[in-house]
Formats: structure tokens, C-alpha cells, sequence
């Protein structure tokens, strides 16, 4: 079993020893212990190496070295780490050999939180995984309670949970959009698609009273029915949705730099999607028409008309422009929301204290990143027994470590971006 | 005790310092006074003697100070440019319209704490920053700005330029083996590949410019493209143009080739560890290194001082000159000043109302007043003297350049690594050759 390299750290105190305790003290810096444990810390930091003896096979092969190679940490605080990722990559030249992804610096414990709240409260603690589209997140949860105690939602709610789940695709997509662009080196994408979501987080704010943690989804319907405020900056928007999103893409899908430096990197065939258990745009980026939406059926989106974009080369220039047919999709689906809502109450008529029967029940969504399932047990009590959540970015994270060796250092945050990963999410 | 002494002892503060200072600056006086009598016919001889010598450290001391202005500049155009461009403001903060930000950047960077990481090399992280600034500001020796205003006419400017550009690269690998940072090591290696790779392409360009105009002096450059528009050599070298604007952005590290501070992938590559006044003359290089890639641009192909088209200027205003009025001129300057700030003063306060008071009445007929006659100065020198035309021609076309670069920062992503030097290899470099045998053989066949 190879052991790790021996870090030395005997010499401040060989030093310290050598020195005679008569000599008056000086200022000097070798002899100060403070500045020398900093040193030694700070040596110490700069080793990518983990404080602890190899556990396994992997990480034993992955920490030693080749010649040639070296290290290199991409992240947890990296300019073009989306949160708190760290790649802990071994490179030799620009090209990388090997990657660590390193995972946890967000990790609060979600899921126990969850099994220790009653069942309404669950709904603004999974608020913050995803979030970027928390909704989906609030969604998921109130899916799979409902299926566990068996209630029925007024349609009105379902159509107005389908509208603004809908508009935050499309915020998310944006922002995904603008993001890849900034890896990749554009400055201006980003700004562009801040402001198209702006737009739709100031909506829903009119809607739901927040820009970010919206904690609008409850079990049996959604919290407040639709408002003017809401309906008019919809309105607005819808307007010129369809425009401004292809003026937006425009910057990007004619362009050959960035065309070139998608295209054909990362390249993730069926297989391999298959066996990682990868979902959403990145799943039918290679070719596997999956979509819970049409798969597993939930809400309205059965009386919806809308297609399940597709493409087959699997590479980081097919993410991207899955996503933004899915925008366009998300904005026909907004359009038949509004056309077909019915009247009706948004709430069904529930106790105040949910004690469901015990029993057990999975909710999936369709979220921007792929499946987002919940999966909780009963057992009578007020409390969920167990609340596991699946989360899409971290299935599709999973990849990273296939898809990157080969490729180089540039390539990384093209690859990293296109999977669209959430670090709230991943960490739970 | 003595008289002398009592007396001091007696006299205030205020008066110990007159007593001190009076006599020193009468003593002073005189000696200068001596001391331009008897040193300065000889000065005058030796400055006469080697006016190469001191047109050179004019210039040296003139470009030295005026390069942090144009970086100046050059950072606040940036960043309203491309606010612009990213559908913001920009800065609108400090000074009218945001134009003093750059200025307060400087005294920021000036003030931050001088950071140098623990396993850092100290000397050649020190001389790293001075190496590259140095090497970009003294290529402006060569750029003639206006007829008879340049630094140094070397009969082989162009080569200077290609040389000291050279030079820049091992300031920026000098920072990223100094600083103990792997991204930093990253930064500098991509950078010592970019620009040997694309200082080739760049060179090969202008050789067709060179055999044209039949010498490598920007000044005669310049001289071999007067006439107007037509005879500037954009029209007769249209792809060493394209060649020579792709490989000059590589050559200034900018937007889409900034591989050595990708900020997304090597955090700021070779700069990442340098903060405070070290990291300010990394800064300041990148500026003035855009800056001279434009000049020269508009140099080389773009006919520098020229101007486009056929100009009747510059016009004798001798009517306005010394034989007439002359230095009356002075004094009816100031007279006009008074009374245009008054005139001004009294129109402000008439047009705006009660709440224009005495001072801010006439202090913004002062500015518009003196707005109004620094207009007038500049037009008469515009009309009078060859070199404010040719300052005029030269930073207009300078700029039109810089904005183009700081455009395209705005719009276009970085390429990557190996796709960088491909296209340096596969495409600029046979392009940039056949360019120069095309002009060789043109030559050779239309001077036979």
C-alpha cells in the first residue's frame, strides 16, 4: 500500500533546539515560532494532498505522481467554480490526467433537518438547495406528500405551478447561458441574461413576496393566487420573450470562437449518461429523449403540447443548445398556462396538522438540471420518517471525473459550466 | 551674553524664520545669478552640441510621465465602453461623468499593502513588474505623434518595436516563476508561448510595409503614406493589415487572446499574487501596450499624422501674429476672460434663476468661459501649426483602434491554448508569407 509523501516537520523544532537559551532575543524571523508555524502551515496548504493517510485504491493512485505531472487546485474558492466545488486536478502541461472533485463545503444536512420538521415546514427548508430554481426544489417535496396522504389539487393551482416553475426554467437556462459564456471568457453574456432574469425574479417576487427563496409551493396548492402586479410583468414580458432570447443567443451561437471551444469537448455518449444515472438537458444532450414531464406525468403537463428537444453529440455545444430550446419550449408552455387556467380555488381544504397514514411515496420533477426526486417514508407521526432527496446536479457532477482527463485546463470550465451544476444541491 | 544673542532670544517664531530664510534666498539668488552667468553660455554649447542626447532624455522623461495619463485614460474608456456594451452605466461616481476613477484606482493601488507570498523569489518578483512596464513604454520612443514630435527617429524603428515588445514576454515570465504559484506558473509559460508564437507573424507582416516605403523609420513610414486616404498602405496590404491587427491583440494579451490571465481558468495567471504598485505597473503595461499596438497600427498602415484627405492647412495666421498685436494678445486674453466669466455669470443667473447665487453663478460662467477660449486656442493652433494637425490625426485614429479593442473585449470569449497557437502556425504565419512574396514579387515585376 503506497503511503502518502512524508511532509517534514521537525525543522522548527531542530532549530529551536539548536539555538542557546542564553543568547538575547532577537527579531529575527527564522527564529520567530509564529512566523515559522505559518510557514509551515502555509507549505502545508499548498499541498493538494488530503490530511490523512489514503483510503483507497483510487485516491492512493490519484496522489502520487507521475513525472511531469503536478497538481492543481480548482477551487473551492476559484473564479470559475460555480460555489464551492474543488477539483483537486492532476495536470501534466495544460492537460489534465486526472480529477479529484472534492465535495461537501456546503453540507448542512438537509435531509435530518427535514425529518425533524413537521411536514408544512419541510417546504422552506428545501427551499435553499437549488437556489437557482427553488421552486422545483419545493415542488418535488410537495409532490410526494401529496402523493402520501392523497390529496387533491385544484387545477388552478396546478396551472399556476406550472407557470412559474416554467418561468424559472427559463431564468435558470439564462443564467446557465450567461455563466457559460463567463468561463469561456465572455464578459458580456452574463450581464445580458442577469437582466432577463432580473425580469422574472422580480415577477414572481410580485407573486410570491421573495426574489430567491420563494417557499410558495404548499401541500394541496400554492400560497396566493395570482396578482395584477404579477400578471402585468408577465404580460410584459411575454411579449418580447421569444425575441429576446434569440437576440441573446444570437451573441453566443454565432459566434466561432465560442462555437469552436464547445463543440466536441466533454463528449458524453449514451452509455455513460446511462450508467451515472444523469438526467435532464445533459441526458438528452446525448441522445435519450427523457423527460420526467413526459415519462412520469405530474401536474397539467399531460394537457400541455410540448416537445422534448433532443440532440445526439453529447458535448458541452449540445448542452448548451438543449437548454435554449428548452427555453423556447418553457415560453409555449407559459403561453398555453395562461390561455388554458381555470377559475377555481388554489388551495385544497387541509388540517392544520398533517399526520398522514404510514406509507411511503416518490415525487419527481422535471427540473433545469434534470429529475429532482424526493423520496419519503411515513410512519404516522407529524414528521417525515425519512426525507431523501435526489438531486440532479449531483448525479450529473458525478461525470466530471470521466469526462475531463484528456482534455485541457481550459476545457475544464467548459465542461464543468455545461453540466450546470448547484453546488447547494450537490452538498445538501 | 551678547547683543546678537538677546536680540534672537527676543524675536518671535515668525521672525527667527524670515531672520533664517530672508538672507539664504539672497545668497541663493546670487549665486544662481553667477551661476548662470558663468555655467550657462557653456550648457547652452554642450545642450547645442548634442541635441540627439537631449531630445532623447526630453523624450524619455516626456514619455515616462505621460504614459500613467493614457493608461488613464485608456482604463476609464474601458469601463465605460464596455458598461456599455453590458447595457450599464459604468462609472458615474467620482468626478464629472465617472472620469476621475481611474484616478482614484491609481492612489488605491498605490496605498494597498505590498504582498509578497512566503516562497516567493524575491528579486525577480520585484524586477518582473519594472521589466515589463519599462519594455512597453519605451516603444513609444519610436511612435512619431506629429511631424517633428517623436521621440527617437531610428533608421530601424520597427525593429525597436519588435524587439522591446519581445522584451515585455520575460517580464511576464519572470512574475510567474517568481510568485510560488502554480497559476501563476501556468500564466507566465502560456504567455512566453503566445507571444514568441505570434511575434513571428507580426514581424513577417509589416516586411511588406517595409519593402514598399523602402525603409524601416516610422517617420518616413509615415512621409511615403501622405497624400490622402488612398495612399496609406491599408490599401495596398489589406491581409498584412488583418494579420498584423490578430497578432498585435495577442502581441497586448488582450480579448480573445488573454490566455495569461484567464481569469476563468488561471484565477489572473502571472499577476495573481502581486497586489499594491507592483500589480499597478502590470496594469499600466497592459494599457500602454494597447495603446501602442494602436499607434502603431495607425502608424504603419493607417498613414499615422497624415491626414485622410487632401488638407489645405495649415494656413498662415499671421494677421493674429507677433508683427501686428503680438504679445498684446496676453492681455486681451485676460480681458476677455474677466469679462466672459461676468457676461456669463450674469446670462447663468438670468436663465437659471433665484437659486444660481453670486459664486456658483460665476463659477460656471468661469468654466464655460474658459472652456470656450481653450476651443478657440485649439482651433487656431489646429489651423495654424502642421503639428497640433498632426496630434489631432494621430490620436484620432490611435483611439478609433483602442475603442476597437476594448470592443471586442466586450463581445467575443477567449480562444483556447492550443487553439491560440493552431491558429498562429497553421494560418497567420503561411498567410503573413504569402503576403510578403506577393509584395516582393509586385515590386520587383512593376519596377521593372
Amino acid at each position: 500500500m503506497p503511503t502518502r509523501p512524508a511532509r517534514s516537520t521537525t525543522r522548527t523544532t531542530t532549530r529551536a533546539a539548536a539555538r542557546p537559551k542564553e543568547q538575547p532575543a532577537q527579531h529575527r524571523s527564522e527564529d520567530d515560532p509564529r512566523i515559522m508555524l505559518d510557514r509551515q502551515v502555509s507549505a502545508d496548504l499548498y499541498q493538494p494532498i488530503p490530511p490523512y493517510p489514503t483510503r483507497t485504491e483510487r485516491e492512493a493512485e490519484f496522489y502520487s505522481l507521475g513525472d511531469g505531472q503536478m497538481f492543481l487546485n480548482i477551487g473551492p474558492h476559484h473564479p470559475a467554480t460555480h460555489g464551492v466545488l474543488r477539483l483537486v486536478v492532476k495536470l501534466s502541461g495544460e492537460q489534465v490526467v486526472d480529477v479529484d472533485p472534492v465535495l461537501g463545503y456546503l453540507h448542512r444536512g438537509v435531509e435530518k433537518i427535514c425529518e425533524n420538521s413537521d411536514y408544512y415546514h419541510v417546504i422552506d427548508q428545501v427551499d435553499p438547495l437549488e437556489y437557482v430554481s427553488s421552486l422545483f426544489q419545493e415542488w418535488a417535496a410537495v409532490l410526494a406528500f401529496e402523493k402520501l396522504m392523497d390529496v387533491e389539487v385544484p387545477a388552478r393551482a396546478e396551472y399556476i405551478r406550472v407557470l412559474s416553475g416554467e418561468l424559472l426554467r427559463v431564468a435558470s437556462h439564462t443564467l446557465f447561458m450567461g455563466f457559460l459564456a463567463l468561463d469561456l471568457g465572455g464578459l458580456t453574456p452574463i450581464l445580458y441574461s442577469f437582466i432577463e432574469r432580473d425580469e422574472i425574479v422580480e415577477m414572481l417576487a410580485a407573486l410570491t413576496g421573495a426574489r430567491m427563496l420563494f417557499n410558495y409551493f404548499r401541500i394541496g396548492g400554492v400560497n396566493g393566487d395570482l396578482n395584477h402586479d404579477f400578471m402585468s410583468r408577465l404580460g410584459d414580458w411575454m411579449s418580447r420573450a421569444a425575441r429576446q432570447t434569440e437576440a441573446n443567443t444570437g451573441l453566443l451561437n454565432e459566434n466561432e470562437i465560442f462555437v469552436r471551444r464547445a463543440r466536441g469537448v466533454g463528449v458524453m455518449n449514451r452509455e455513460m449518461a446511462l450508467r451515472f444515472g444523469v438526467t435532464g438537458g445533459n441526458l438528452r444532450a446525448s441522445g435519450i429523449p427523457f423527460d420526467v414531464r413526459r415519462a412520469h406525468p405530474y401536474s397539467v403537463y399531460p394537457a400541455l403540447d410540448f416537445n422534448v428537444p433532443t440532440r445526439l453529440e453529447g458535448d458541452s455545444l449540445a448542452r448548451y443548445l438543449i437548454r435554449m430550446d428548452e427555453v423556447r419550449e418553457s415560453i409555449k408552455i407559459i403561453d398555453q398556462c395562461l390561455h388554458q387556467m381555470p377559475d377555481g380555488p388554489v388551495m385544497a381544504r387541509l388540517p392544520r396538522l398533517l399526520r398522514p397514514r404510514p406509507g411511503r411515496a416518490w415525487g419527481a420533477v422535471e427540473g433545469p438540471r434534470g429529475m429532482l426526486g424526493v423520496y419519503a417514508i411515513s410512519d404516522g407521526s407529524d414528521q417525515p420518517f425519512r426525507f431523501r432527496i435526489h438531486d440532479p446536479s449531483f448525479m450529473n457532477l458525478e461525470v466530471v471525473s470521466h469526462l475531463l482527463p484528456g482534455n485541457l485546463l481550459a476545457d475544464t470550465m467548459a465542461i464543468v459550466a455545461s453540466l450546470d451544476p448547484i453546488m447547494g444541491g450537490i452538498d445538501k | 551674553m551678547t547683543f546678537a544673542g538677546r536680540t534672537w532670544g527676543r524675536m518671535s517664531p515668525t521672525a527667527r524664520l524670515t531672520a533664517i530664510f530672508v538672507p539664504l534666498a539672497l545668497l541663493l539668488a546670487i549665486a544662481a545669478v553667477v551661476a548662470v552667468v558663468l555655467v550657462l553660455p557653456a550648457l547652452v554649447n554642450f545642450l547645442g552640441a548634442n541635441v540627439p542626447l537631449v531630445r532623447f532624455v526630453v523624450a524619455v522623461v516626456a514619455i515616462l510621465v505621460l504614459t500613467i495619463p493614457t493608461a488613464f485614460v485608456l482604463i476609464y474608456m474601458e469601463l465605460k465602453v464596455i458598461a456599455r456594451v453590458n447595457l450599464r452605466v459604468g462609472p458615474n461616481r467620482i468626478g464629472p461623468w465617472g472620469t476621475a476613477t481611474s484616478l482614484v484606482h491609481g492612489f488605491k493601488v498605490l496605498s494597498k499593502e505590498d504582498f509578497a507570498p512566503t516562497g516567493a523569489d524575491m528579486p525577480v518578483f520585484t524586477l518582473a513588474p519594472v521589466v515589463t512596464f519599462l519594455a512597453s513604454v519605451m516603444t513609444l520612443l519610436v511612435i512619431p505623434f506629429a511631424p517633428g514630435i517623436f521621440g527617437q527617429d531610428f533608421n530601424i524603428g520597427l525593429l525597436f518595436f519588435f524587439a522591446m515588445g519581445g522584451l515585455s514576454v520575460l517580464g511576464l515570465l519572470m512574475a510567474g516563476w517568481a510568485s510560488f504559484n502554480k497559476y501563476s506558473l501556468l500564466g507566465g509559460l502560456r504567455s512566453a508561448a503566445q507571444i514568441v508564437s505570434y511575434e513571428t507573424p507580426l514581424t513577417i507582416s509589416v516586411v511588406g510595409v517595409v519593402i514598399l516605403a523602402g525603409t524601416m523609420s516610422m517617420n518616413h513610414i509615415v512621409l511615403a503614406q501622405s497624400g490622402s486616404a488612398l495612399d496609406w498602405f491599408v490599401f495596398k496590404q489589406p491581409l498584412a493589415v488583418l494579420i498584423f491587427f490578430i497578432a498585435a491583440t495577442a502581441e497586448a494579451n488582450r480579448t480573445p487572446f488573454d490566455m495569461t490571465e484567464a481569469d476563468s481558468e488561471i484565477v489572473a495567471g502571472f499577476a495573481t499574487e502581486y497586489s499594491g504598485m507592483r500589480f499597478g505597473f502590470f496594469f499600466f503595461a497592459e494599457y500602454v501596450n494597447v495603446f501602442i499596438v494602436s499607434a502603431l497600427l495607425a502608424t504603419i498602415f493607417f498613414g499615422g499624422w497624415t491626414a485622410p484627405f487632401d488638407w489645405p492647412w495649415p494656413y498662415n495666421l499671421n494677421w493674429l501674429a507677433a508683427s501686428s498685436i503680438g504679445i498684446l494678445w496676453i492681455p486681451i486674453a485676460l480681458l476677455a476672460l474677466f469679462v466672459g466669466t461676468g457676461v456669463m455669470a450674469v446670462a447663468v443667473r438670468l436663465i437659471g434663476g433665484r437659486e444660481w447665487t453670486a459664486p456658483s453663478a460665476f463659477g460656471l460662467g468661469f468654466i464655460i468661459t474658459g472652456a470656450a477660449m481653450t476651443a478657440l486656442l485649439g482651433l487656431a493652433l489646429f489651423i495654424a501649426f502642421d503639428w497640433a494637425q498632426g496630434i489631432f490625426w494621430f490620436m484620432a485614429k490611435t483611439y478609433a483602434f483602442v475603442f476597437t479593442f476594448v470592443w471586442m473585449r466586450g463581445t467575443l470569449p477567449r480562444v483556447r491554448v492550443d487553439q491560440l497557437m493552431g491558429f498562429a502556425w497553421k494560418w497567420l504565419l503561411p498567410a503573413s508569407l504569402l503576403n510578403l512574396f506577393v509584395t516582393a514579387a509586385a515590386v520587383i515585376i512593376l519596377n521593372r
